[in-house]
C-alpha cells in the first residue's frame, strides 16, 4: 500500500474500529498511531532520499485531488505522526477515569487523520476539506465534556472564529484556481501579480484565524475548555500550526506587500498575546497564549522572507508546547485546577515532571543547546537580515524578552509554595510520553542541519543574532523569577487581563451585527408574512362581495351551479368545508394584482 | 425494452388505485402496500440510474401520441439534471413511507396522497412535453394541500391556504409561458426537446416568458420575496410533509429554472443574468439571517431551505451569465448537485425534528438541553446532518457548493458576497446544537427514548448518502457532468 496511504488511513480506520466496535479503545487507537506514525517516517525517509510519492484521487470534474510528499509535506506529517503519537500515550494514563474513552479516542485519530491529510494535500480542495475537518475535530474535542459549564460556547466560539476567518481561504483559493485554471497547490505558486497579492492577504485571514492571531487570539486561550492532550495536540503540531503552514506553503507566491503585512501581523500578536501570557492567572491560559505568541514570531520569520526559520521554529515549538502542556496535565491532575492560585509548589510534589516541564520551559524561552535556541536564532537572524530589520527585530526581540519572562513566572510558582502530594492514576504513561517529547524538545537542533540541507535555501547566520537573543532570554528568565507580573506589566495589566480585546472584541464585531441583522430579517418576515395575509383577506372580503352580488343579481343558474361547486368540495373533503371555491376567488383577484404589479415593474424599468 | 420510466412514474398511481379499490383496508396493510409500491418505484429509479443518460439530449424516451393535431403527446425521458432529481426523490418517498409507517389517522387516505405525490412528482422531473410537465406539476400542489390540511398541526388551515394560493397562482404565468413556446415553435409542438434544441422566442417575446417561467419558479424555490408561504407551510405540514415538500417539491422550481428558464430562454436568461443572480444572493442571504433569529426547530430549518436554495439559483444564473463553457459548467454541476444535496441533508434535519417533536411535543430549542447525553443517536444524527448543511468537507453539501462559489469569483465576484452565508448557517446551527444537544441534561426530559429500529431505518440511508456524496462525489457528479458539459446556449 501506498505510504501516503497509511498514513492517513491507519489513524483514519483506527478511528472508525473504535467507533464501530466500541472496545479497547486505547488498543486501537495506539495501533493506529504507530503504524500512522511508521509510514509517516519512511515517507520522511523517501522523501529526504530523493523519492518523491504522488497519489491523485477523483474528485471534482477536472479538479482532481492529490497528496503529495514532498521534503516539506513529508517533515511536517512526521512531526504530527509523532506528537499525535506521543499525546495518546499520555491520554491513556490522562483519560483512565473518564467513562466517555471511546468517544474521546475516536475523535483524537479523526484530527490526527484529518491533519495529516492537511499537510500532505497536493491540491487546494483537499487542503481547504482538510482545514475544515480539523475545525470540526477541535470543535468535538474542545467540546468533550460538553455537559460542563462554559465547555459548550468555548466549543462554540472556536469553530465560529476559526470559519469566519476560513472565508478568507475559500475565496483565496477560488481566486488561485480560477487564476491558474488548476486546483494544484504547486501549479498555483506561479500565480503572480494582483491575484497573487489578494489571495495572500485573504490567506492571511484565514492563517491568522487558525493559528490565533490578533485581533482574532481570543478563542484559543478560551479553547482550554477540552481536556489537557487535547490542548497538548490542538497547541503543538496540529490547529493552530494549520494556519502557519499555509503561509509557509504558499511564501514563493506571496508578494512584498503582503509579506510585510504578514510580518507586522505577526509582530503585534507576538507582542500583545505575550503580554497576554504573563498576566495570566491561570497555567493552561499562559500556555495558550504563549502559542499565539510563538506563532506570531513565525509570522514574522515568513514576512521576513525565511519561510525555513518559520519551520524550524514550528518544529521545536511543537514538541516544547506539547511538553508544557503534557506537565501541565500532570499538575492539573495532582491539584484538579489549573489556576495559579493552586499550583503553588505543585511542582515540587513531582520533581521529574517538574524538570521535564522546565527544560521545555528553557527550550521555548530559547537557551543553548535547546531546540528553541536555534529556532529562535534563525528568526532574530532573519528579522535582522530583512528589510525591515529595525521594525521586526525590535519585535522579536521584545517577544524573547516576554517568553523569558512568562516562563520564569510559572517556574516560580510551581516551585514555591507548601507540597501536597496526591496519587495521580495513569501516571506511568503520562510521564513516558511526556520524557520522550522532552528529550526530543531538547535535542532537535542537533536536526537542524539536516533539515535545513532538505531545502535549497540557506539560513542567514549571524553571531550578533545569537548573542541579541541569549540577552533577551536571560533578562527576561530574570525579570520573570524576581519581579512580580503586575509591576512588570504595569499600566497595561488592565488590558493584558481583557485579552485585548478591541472594544469587546469578537461579541461587538461580529455576533451583535449578525444577530441584529437577523432580527430585522425577522421583522421584515412577520410584515411580509402579514401582508400576504392581509391581501388574501381581501380576497376574501371581495370574494365575499362578488357572490353577494352573484346571489342578488344574477339568476338561480349560476347560483345552483356555485352551490353545486361548494358541496362537492366539501364532499371531496369535509374538512375543508367550502373553502375551495373561495381560494379560486382570492386565487384570481390575487393574481391579477401580482401581474398588475409585475406589469408596472416591468414597464417602469 | 422494459418502459422502465412509465413504470417508474406510474407504480405509485398503481399502489393507490389498489388502496382505493380495496375496502376499509387495515393500516398495517396500506403501509405495507405504500412501503412495497415505493420500493418497487425506487428500484425502477435504480434501473434508470443504471441505464444512464446520453452524451447529449435525453436518454431513456418514451413516447405515446396524445393529440397530433397540436404536437401533445405523452412524452418522458430524463438526461444528467433530472435523473439524480428522480432517483432522490424515489428514494425520499420510500424513507418517507417507513417514516409514516406508524400513522394510525386516517392512513388509507394519507398514504393515497402520498403515492399521487409521488407519481406527480418523478412526472414532473420526466415529464418531456409542456403539457405533461404542467399537469404533473400542478397536481403535486393539489396532493400537498391535503396533505397539510389533513395531517398538519394546529394553525394548519391557514398555512394550507397559504401554499395553495401562493403556489396555485404562481404557476398561472408558466401555462402562460408555455402557451407562448407552443405558438412561437414551428411547426407548434408540445415537445420540450424541439424547446431545448431550438429556442422558439426571441426578443421581447422570449423575455417575457422568461419573466413568467421565473415568477413561477421563484414562488416555487421560494425567492425572496415570494418565500413567506414555505415557513408556514413547513410548521404547520406533519414531517412527512415536510421532508417531502423541501426534499422532493422545491426542486421543482430549480429544476424549471434550468429546464425551461435557462433552456428554453437562453438569451433573455443571459440578458437578466444579473437581476437573476441578485435574487440568488439576497435569498441565500436573507435565508440565513431570517434562520438565524428562529427559536423554532422547524422554522430554523425551514428558512435554511431558502438559504440553500439561493445558493441554487445562484448557480443557474452563473451559468446562464458565463462566457466561458468551462465556467458554465462547474456552474451547472454545483448547482444540480445542490439540488441533490439539500434533498439528503434537508429531509434528514426535517425528519430528526419530527422525531424530537415526537418525543417532546415541542420545538422550541430553549425548552432543551442536555440531549446528546440522554439519546445519543439522535444528537449525533442531528450533528452529522447539521454540519453537512452548514458546509463542512467531507460531507454532501460541500462539493455542490465549492462549485457554485468557485463558478461565481469567476464571472461576478461581487456575487461571493453569498459565502457569508455559510458563516451564519454555521453559526445557527452551533446555536441550535448548543441549545438542544449540550449542556447540562435537563430533568423533564429525563425518559425520553432514543431512536427506535423504524426510525433509524428511515434515517441511515439518508445519513449515508451524505458522507458518501461529500466523500465521492463523483457517482452522481460524473452523470449530471455528462449532460452539463454538452449543453449548448
Amino acid at each position: 500500500m501506498n505510504l501516503i496511504f497509511a498514513t492517513i488511513l491507519a489513524p483514519l480506520a483506527a478511528a472508525m474500529l473504535i467507533l464501530l466496535l466500541r472496545r479497547i479503545p486505547e488498543v486501537f487507537a495506539l495501533s493506529g498511531a504507530t503504524i500512522g506514525l511508521l509510514a509517516s517516517l519512511a515517507l520522511l525517509a523517501d522523501t529526504s532520499a530523493g523519492v518523491s510519492h504522488e497519489i491523485q484521487l477523483p474528485g471534482l470534474p477536472n479538479l482532481p485531488l492529490s497528496l503529495v510528499a514532498t521534503p516539506l509535506t513529508a517533515l511536517l506529517s512526521g512531526l504530527v505522526a509523532i506528537i499525535g503519537g506521543l499525546v495518546v500515550v499520555y491520554a491513556i494514563g490522562y483519560m483512565k477515569r473518564d467513562d466517555e474513552k471511546v468517544r474521546f479516542f475516536a475523535t483524537m485519530l479523526l484530527f490526527v487523520a484529518a491533519m495529516q491529510t492537511l499537510v500532505l494535500a497536493g491540491d487546494w480542495i483537499l487542503l481547504l476539506a482538510a482545514w475544515e475537518l480539523i475545525g470540526l475535530a477541535s470543535y468535538l474535542l474542545i467540546g468533550f465534556w460538553f455537559q460542563r459549564p462554559g465547555v459548550r460556547s468555548a466549543a462554540t466560539r472556536a469553530f465560529l472564529y476559526t470559519r469566519s476567518a476560513d472565508l478568507g481561504l475559500y475565496i483565496g483559493v477560488f481566486i488561485l484556481i480560477a487564476d491558474a485554471g488548476s486546483s494544484n497547490i504547486t501549479t498555483t505558486l506561479n500565480t503572480g501579480g494582483g491575484a497573487a497579492t489578494a489571495a495572500g492577504l485573504l490567506l492571511l485571514v484565514a492563517a491568522m484565524g487558525k493559528s490565533a492571531q490578533t485581533p482574532l487570539h481570543d478563542w484559543l486561550q478560551r479553547a482550554m475548555a477540552g481536556p489537557t492532550p487535547v490542548s497538548a495536540l490542538l497547541h503543538s503540531a496540529t490547529l493552530v500550526a494549520a494556519g502557519a503552514i499555509l503561509l509557509i506553503r504558499t511564501a514563493p507566491m506571496l508578494p512584498d506587500q503582503v509579506l510585510l503585512v504578514i510580518g507586522i501581523v505577526g509582530g503585534i500578536t507576538t507582542l500583545v498575546t505575550g503580554l497576554i501570557a504573563l498576566g495570566e492567572s491561570d497555567l493552561k491560559r499562559t500556555l495558550a497564549a504563549s502559542t499565539s505568541s510563538q506563532y506570531g514570531l513565525m509570522l514574522v520569520a515568513v514576512g521576513a522572507g525565511v519561510p525555513l526559520a518559520a519551520l524550524l521554529h514550528l518544529l521545536a515549538h511543537a514538541f516544547i508546547k506539547s511538553s508544557l502542556f503534557l506537565g501541565a496535565g500532570v499538575f492539573q491532575h495532582s491539584r484538579d485546577s489549573t489556576a495559579f492560585s493552586e499550583l503553588h509548589g505543585a511542582g515540587r510534589d513531582r520533581p521529574w515532571i517538574f524538570f521535564g516541564f522546565a527544560v521545555a520551559a528553557l527550550a521555548l524561552t530559547g537557551i543553548p543547546p535547546l531546540s528553541g535556541f536555534f529556532s529562535k536564532d534563525a528568526i532574530i537572524a532573519a528579522a535582522l537580515a530583512s528589510s525591515y530589520a529595525p521594525l521586526f527585530t525590535t519585535l522579536v526581540l521584545a517577544s524573547t524578552l516576554l517568553t523569558g519572562a512568562y516562563m520564569a513566572r510559572s517556574l516560580r510558582i510551581l516551585w514555591q509554595g507548601n507540597t501536597a502530594h496526591h496519587n495521580i492514576t495513569g501516571l506511568a504513561w503520562m510521564g513516558a510520553a511526556l520524557a520522550c517529547l522532552v528529550i526530543l524538545a531538547a535535542i532537535l537542533g542537533a536536526a537542524f542541519p539536516a533539515i535545513e540541507a532538505m531545502f535549497s535555501d540557506p539560513l542567514p547566520a549571524n553571531n550578533v543574532a545569537m548573542m541579541l537573543g541569549l540577552v533577551a532570554a536571560v533578562v527576561g528568565l530574570t525579570l520573570g523569577w524576581f519581579v512580580p507580573a503586575q509591576h512588570l506589566l504595569g499600566p497595561l495589566r488592565p488590558w493584558s487581563q481583557r485579552s485585548f480585546a478591541i472594544a469587546g472584541g469578537f461579541n461587538t464585531w461580529m455576533v451583535r451585527p449578525a444577530l441584529a441583522i437577523a432580527r430585522s430579517c425577522e421583522r421584515l418576515e412577520r410584515a411580509l408574512y402579514n401582508r400576504v395575509l392581509a391581501l388574501g383577506q381581501l380576497g376574501l372580503s371581495l370574494g365575499q362581495a362578488v357572490r353577494l352580488g352573484d346571489e342578488r343579481g344574477i339568476d338561480g343558474l349560476i347560483f345552483s351551479l356555485v352551490r353545486g361547486v361548494t358541496s362537492l368540495g366539501s364532499r371531496a373533503r369535509r374538512l375543508q368545508s367550502g373553502l375551495i371555491h373561495r381560494e379560486l376567488v382570492i386565487t384570481v383577484v390575487v393574481t391579477t394584482l401580482i401581474f398588475a404589479t409585475l406589469l408596472i415593474s416591468i414597464l417602469t424599468f | 425494452m422494459l418502459p422502465i420510466v412509465s413504470i417508474t412514474v406510474f407504480l405509485p398511481l398503481l399502489g393507490a388505485l389498489l388502496i382505493m379499490v380495496l375496502r376499509r383496508p387495515p393500516p398495517g396493510v396500506v403501509h405495507a402496500i405504500g412501503i412495497t409500491t415505493s420500493g418497487l418505484t425506487l428500484l425502477g429509479g435504480v434501473l434508470m440510474w443504471l441505464r444512464g443518460v446520453n452524451d447529449s439530449g435525453f436518454a431513456q424516451v418514451e413516447q405515446i401520441d396524445w393529440m397530433p393535431s397540436i404536437g401533445a403527446a405523452y412524452r418522458v425521458g430524463v438526461d444528467g439534471i433530472s435523473l439524480p432529481l428522480v432517483l432522490l426523490s424515489a428514494l425520499l418517498f420510500f424513507i418517507t413511507f417507513i417514516y409514516s409507517a406508524k400513522l394510525r389517522e386516517r392512513a388509507p387516505a394519507f398514504v393515497v396522497l402520498m403515492l399521487l405525490l409521488e407519481t406527480t412528482a418523478i412526472g414532473t422531473f420526466t415529464a418531456l412535453d409542456g403539457i405533461l410537465f404542467y399537469v404533473f406539476f400542478e397536481i403535486s400542489l393539489v396532493s400537498m394541500y391535503f396533505m397539510i390540511a389533513g395531517w398538519g398541526h394546529e394553525d394548519r388551515q391557514r398555512a394550507a391556504l397559504m401554499f395553495f394560493i401562493y403556489t396555485f397562482l404562481g404557476s398561472l404565468p408558466l401555462l402562460l409561458a408555455i402557451l407562448g413556446l407552443y405558438l412561437g415553435s414551428d411547426p407548434h409542438t408540445f415537445d420540450m426537446r424541439a424547446w431545448i434544441d431550438n429556442p422558439p422566442l426571441a426578443g421581447a417575446a422570449a423575455m417575457w416568458a422568461l419573466v413568467a417561467m421565473l415568477f413561477t419558479f421563484a414562488v416555487k424555490t421560494p425567492v425572496f420575496p415570494l418565500h413567506t408561504w414555505l415557513p408556514a407551510a413547513h410548521v404547520q405540514a406533519p414531517t412527512a410533509g415536510s421532508v417531502i415538500l423541501a426534499g422532493v417539491m422545491l426542486k421543482f422550481g430549480t429544476y424549471g429554472l434550468v429546464r425551461f428558464s435557462l433552456q428554453m430562454t437562453p438569451d433573455a436568461f443571459h440578458e437578466a443574468g444579473i437581476v437573476i443572480l441578485t435574487f440568488g444572493v439576497i435569498a441565500a442571504l436573507y435565508g440565513a439571517f431570517a434562520a438565524l433569529a428562529q427559536s423554532d426547530l422547524k422554522r430554523l430549518i425551514a428558512y435554511t431551505s431558502v438559504n440553500h436554495m439561493g445558493y441554487v439559483i445562484v448557480g443557474v444564473a452563473i451559468a446562464g451569465l458565463a462566457l466561458d463553457p468551462t465556467v458554465r459548467t462547474i456552474a451547472l454541476d454545483g448547482a444540480v448537485l445542490q439540488m441533490v444535496s439539500h434533498g439528503l441533508v434537508t429531509s434528514a434535519l426535517f425528519l430528526l425534528v419530527g422525531m424530537l417533536q415526537d418525543r417532546a411535543h415541542t420545538r422550541e430549542m430553549d425548552q432543551f438541553g442536555g440531549l446528546l447525553q440522554l439519546t445519543p443517536v439522535l444528537g449525533w444524527s442531528f450533528m452529522l446532518a447539521a454540519f453537512a448543511s452548514l458546509g463542512l468537507p467531507g460531507l454532501a453539501h460541500f462539493p455542490a457548493e465549492f462549485q457554485i462559489f468557485l463558478a461565481t469569483l469567476q464571472v461576478e465576484p461581487m456575487a461571493v458576497i453569498a459565502i457569508l452565508g455559510i458563516v451564519i448557517t454555521a453559526g445557527l446551527y452551533l446555536k441550535a446544537i448548543s441549545q438542544v444537544f449540550l449542556g447540562e441534561a435537563n430533568d423533564r426530559w429525563s425518559d425520553m427514548k432514543d431512536l427506535n429500529r423504524r426510525e433509524i431505518l428511515a434515517l441511515a440511508p439518508l445519513l449515508i448518502l451524505i458522507i458518501v456524496v461529500g466523500i465521492a462525489p463523483s457517482w452522481v457528479l460524473d452523470i449530471i457532468h455528462k449532460t452539463t458539459a454538452a449543453l449548448q446556449f
